[in-house]
C-alpha cells in the first residue's frame, strides 16, 4: 500500500513556505501550506494532514501555542507534530519534547535529509498501524468464535447447516447460533446488527446476550411463541440506551422434532425461502415484523409450517442478496433464488461449494449468512 | 456533505449526492440528519433520486435518524427511491416504518 503523505506546513515567512513546499511537493508530497496558526486552523477543519511541520517563532499563536491548541483538541491531538526551527537550542527543544513533538528539524538541514527524515517518520507511523490492525484482528478473530457457531446442532430427524463470510474478513455484524433447549426443540438464530466491521461486530454480542436470554426465560415459562420471544427482546432493545441506537435484523425459527415443524418469526429480515420437496416448489416465506428496536410494537408474527421429508429452509442475511455489476452495486432477492434452484435436490454442501457463493468471497460486499434447515427423515 | 437540501413547500429536502449509500457515508449522514432535526426542521424528505445502492450500514444510519426525529418530534419521509432499493425497503418491512413517495415534489405537498 502507497504511504499517504499528507503535510501541512505552518511558517510565518512565505519564502520558508513555498521553499519547503516547494522541495516537498517534488518528492510526492501533498503540501497544505499555513502562514500563521490560525490559518493552520482553519485548513484543519477541512482535511486532516498525515503530519504538521511548524516554525516556533510565528506572530500572534507560536508555535508552542498551536501545538498546545491542538492537543487540546481530541480530533488534532493524535496527528503526528514536528517543529522546524532555527535554532539549535536544547532548552526550546526540552519544552518543544513535553509538547509531544515528535521530532525537530533544524531550518537548515539539507532538504534531502528533511525529506528522508519525513518519510521514515511516516513509514514507521504506517506499520505500527498495520501491525496493530492486524493483532486486533487476531484477536477479535479468535473471539468471533462466539458469534458464530463452533459446531453444528444434531436435531433429530433434521439437517442444520450453515454458510458465513465475513466482510472483508473482518468480524462483522451478522450473528448466528443454534440453542439446543431439548431433545424436542432447537432454536435457529440469524441476526445482522446494521453496520460492518468492528461497530457491528461488537454490538452483535449484546444483541445475542438478549436474545438467547429471552428464548431461555420464555421456554422456562413454557413459552414456546417465538412471536412472544421477539416481543420480549424487541421491548428490552428499545429501551436499552446502549443498543437502541443501533439497529438489527433477525429470523427466529423454532424447530419442533416431534410435530416435525417449524415456527418462524421475523424482525426486519428478509423472506426466508422454503421448498416443499414433494411439489418441487420454492417460495418466499415472509413475516411482519419491524426491526429490533425500532419501534415499541414491532408488529411481529408467526407461522407454522409442517416439514415433509426432503423439505429444504434457507434463512440468510441480504449479504447474499447484493452484488455487482457493470454499473455498480445492486440488491436483488431473486439472484439468491434463481442461485439455489439448480441446487434444491443436491446436498448443501455442493451449493457452498458453488459459484455464486465462492463469488461472495471474492467480491467484498458485506457480510454474508446462510443457513440451511432440511427435514431428513418422516 | 452528504445531503444538499433546500426548501420546498414547507418540507425540507435534504438529496442524498453519493451513487452508493454504503458504510463510508453512513456516519456523516447520521450526523448531518441529526444537524437537521437539531435545527427545528419537522418535515423531512430524504431523496433518494440519485442513489443506486444502500447498504445496511446505511440503512441502519437512516432508521437510527428516524428514531431521534420521532423522539423530536419531526417526520422524515423517503422519495424517489429506484426499484432495487423500493424493493429492499418493503422486503424488510421499512415501509412500515417510513412513508415512501415516488417522487419529492409529491412528498413535499405530502400526497398520499
Amino acid at each position: 500500500m502507497a504511504v499517504s503523505k499528507k503535510i501541512l506546513l505552518v511558517d510565518d515567512n512565505p519564502l520558508v513556505l513555498e521553499m519547503m513546499g516547494r522541495a516537498l511537493a517534488k518528492e510526492g508530497f501533498n503540501c497544505l501550506k499555513a502562514n500563521s496558526a490560525n490559518e493552520a486552523m482553519t485548513i484543519l477543519e477541512q482535511q486532516r494532514p498525515d503530519i504538521i511541520l511548524s516554525d516556533y517563532h510565528m506572530p500572534d499563536v507560536d508555535g508552542f501555542a498551536f501545538r498546545q491548541n491542538l492537543i487540546a483538541v481530541p480530533a488534532y491531538k493524535d496527528i503526528p507534530f514536528m517543529f522546524l526551527t532555527s535554532e539549535d537550542d536544547n532548552e526550546l527543544m526540552l519544552k518543544g519534547i513535553n509538547l509531544e513533538a515528535v521530532d525537530y528539524i533544524l531550518k537548515d538541514t539539507p532538504l534531502p535529509v528533511v525529506v528522508t527524515k519525513l518519510n521514515n517518520f511516516l513509514s514507521t507511523v504506517r506499520e505500527q498501524h498495520e501491525r496493530t490492525l492486524k493483532e486486533l484482528s487476531v484477536a477479535a478473530m479468535a473471539l468471533n468464535l462466539h458469534s458464530v457457531p463452533q459446531k453444528l446442532p444434531v436435531i433429530k430427524g433434521f439437517e442444520a447447516d450453515f454458510w458465513h463470510k465475513p466482510f472483508q474478513n473482518y468480524p462483522g455484524g451478522d450473528f448466528i447460533d443454534f440453542i439446543t433447549i431439548d431433545a424436542r426443540y432447537t432454536f435457529i438464530i440469524l441476526g445482522d446488527v446494521m453496520g460492518k466491521k468492528w461497530g457491528a461486530w461488537y454490538f452483535s454480542f449484546g444483541f445475542l446476550s438478549y436474545i438467547r436470554a429471552a428464548v431461555r426465560i420464555c421456554i422456562a415459562e413454557g413459552n414456546f411463541s417465538t412471536k412472544s420471544i421477539l416481543q420480549k427482546i424487541n421491548a428490552v432493545v428499545y429501551h436499552d440506551p446502549v443498543v437502541n441506537d443501533v439497529l438489527s435484523s433477525l429470523s427466529l425459527v423454532m424447530v419442533d422434532t416431534q410435530a416435525a415443524s417449524i415456527t418462524y418469526s421475523g424482525a426486519g429480515d428478509l423472506p426466508l425461502l422454503y421448498y416443499n420437496a414433494l411439489n418441487d416448489e420454492l417460495k418466499q416465506i415472509g413475516s411482519s415484523g419491524m426491526l429490533l428496536g425500532l419501534m415499541p410494537d414491532g408488529d411481529f408474527d408467526e407461522q407454522t409450517i409442517a416439514l415433509n421429508t426432503g423439505d429444504r429452509l434457507f434463512i440468510f442475511t441480504d449479504g447474499i442478496i447484493d452484488f455487482e455489476d457493470t454499473d455498480g452495486k445492486k440488491t436483488d432477492y431473486n439472484t439468491f433464488t434463481r442461485a439455489i434452484t439448480p441446487y434444491l435436490k443436491q446436498p448443501f454442501a455442493t451449493f457452498k461449494k458453488s459459484d455464486f457463493l465462492q463469488d461472495k468471497i471474492v467480491a467484498h460486499i458485506d457480510d454474508c449468512s446462510l443457513i440451511h434447515l432440511q427435514k431428513t427423515i418422516q | 456533505m452528504i445531503l444538499v437540501t433546500n426548501i420546498y413547500n414547507e418540507a425540507l429536502i435534504a438529496a442524498i449526492e453519493v451513487k452508493e449509500a454504503n458504510l463510508t457515508v453512513s456516519d456523516g449522514f447520521k450526523d448531518e440528519m441529526t444537524a437537521l432535526i437539531d435545527k427545528g426542521n419537522k418535515y423531512i424528505v430524504v431523496n433518494f433520486e440519485g442513489v443506486i445502492y444502500v447498504d445496511s450500514s446505511f440503512l441502519g444510519a437512516l432508521v437510527s435518524s428516524l428514531k431521534y426525529a420521532i423522539a423530536n418530534q419531526t417526520e422524515i419521509v423517503v422519495a424517489g427511491l429506484n426499484k432495487d432499493v423500493s424493493g429492499l425497503f418493503q422486503l424488510i418491512r421499512l415501509d412500515k416504518a417510513f412513508k415512501i413517495y415516488p417522487s419529492v415534489i409529491e412528498a413535499a405537498e405530502r400526497k398520499s
